[in-house]
């Protein structure tokens, strides 16, 4: 692999995590508050999202160990919950065609719903290791950032602006969505299929697991009801 | 809690999180999928984004559903006009804070 090109995919990857960074450093910020709250230190605190880099398992493991969780029983739960990242990294890496085992090993560790999303509906062509990993970086830094601001400063950040910050990530997921589902009306059936599927099982079972059987079951579905040449090409513009 | 205790819980919390990540990533290599098993990788991304965006975005904020909904619409709405990512994101952001500001 030639340098100059890994350099120019991994810059290019940074440049694509930039909308994610709007709603990581709030949610950073938030956890790191809470983590405090818990009686966490900043070490500690910051910790969490350096070695575990895992949004809603952080919060959810502070929030078990202030009601007085065990140890065992967080770390379980976090198992639970992180389980679907199975799935979104075989999607992840079933696009990269080159890289070595000391790529994936470092890449693997940023896979997010977040970078999962981004990477998935991306251009196939741009699909490389490369800029998996720029993505990767931009996304654990703005995590970790939003960490240690939360772990310092606690609340600075208006209510308002914090508040108003709550959509961005599922702004970032709609602006994904939309763009590959316009042209392919089946396609488009089986999203709204997949979210109604998820908000009725949600009622019925964790949300972590609504969303496993939600996607796979629908997946499913969609290979004997949508046809997928065309979209191939057609993914979310710049 | 002490560091003792920090430790072990960083440590399997990480490890937990880690595996699943990693696992597809040096496996997928060594396997030869079928084009109906392929499709159905592909459809993945479609209805795992739906499902990470409903129910989820009616509840951004628990006690106002219109919150999500309006900021929802906002960046569905730039999407299928085809702007960029960022420009719904700070769309649905600006919108809902003219809801908090003014009703």
């Amino acid at each position: 692999m030639q340098g100059s090109n890994f350099k120019a995919e991994f810059i290019s990857g940074m440049r694509a995590g930039i909308p994610v960074v709007l709603g990581f450093v709030p949610i950073g910020i938030a956890f790191a508050i809470m983590a405090r709250q818990a009686g966490f230190t900043v070490a500690q605190t910051c910790g969490f999202s350096i070695f575990v880099f895992a949004g809603a398992s952080q919060m959810m493991a502070v929030g078990m160990y202030e009601q007085g969780a065990s140890i065992i029983a967080i770390i379980l739960t976090t198992f639970i919950l992180n389980f679907r990242h199975l799935i979104m990294s075989t999607c992840v890496f079933e696009r990269i065609k080159q890289s070595t085992l000391k790529q994936k090993l470092l890449a693997s560790f940023g896979v997010t719903d977040e970078s999962f999303a981004l990477f998935t509906t991306e251009k196939e062509e741009r699909c490389t290791i490369a800029y998996l990993m720029g993505m990767n970086l931009a996304l654990y830094t703005a995590w970790n950032a939003g960490t240690f601001i939360g772990a310092i400063a606690s609340d600075f950040l208006p209510v308002i602006i914090t508040a108003s910050l709550g959509v961005a990530l599922y702004a970032l997921f709609i602006g994904l969505l939309v763009p590959n589902i316009t042209k392919n009306f089946r396609l488009g059936l089986l999203v709204v299929l997949t979210a109604i599927c998820n908000t009725v099982l949600s009622q019925f079972m964790p949300a972590s697991w609504a969303l496993i059987v939600s996607t796979l079951v629908c997946a499913f579905i969609g290979i004997f009801t949508v046809d997928l040449e065309g979209n191939k090409e057609e993914c979310a513009d710049e | 809690m002490n560091s003792f205790e920090y430790a072990l819980l960083i440590l399997g919390m990480a490890l937990v999180t880690y595996i699943p990540r990693m696992l597809p990533s040096i496996i997928i290599d060594k396997m030869r999928f079928g084009a109906k098993t392929e499709k159905f990788l592909r459809l993945i991304p479609y209805t795992a984004i739906s499902a990470l965006v409903f129910p989820g975005v009616f509840f951004v904020d628990g006690a106002n559903p219109y919150i999500g909904i309006a900021g929802a619409i906002t960046a569905g709405a730039l999407a299928w006009l085809r702007l960029p990512v960022i420009a719904c994101v700070l769309a649905a952001v600006a919108v809902n804070f003219l809801q908090y500001t003014f009703l």
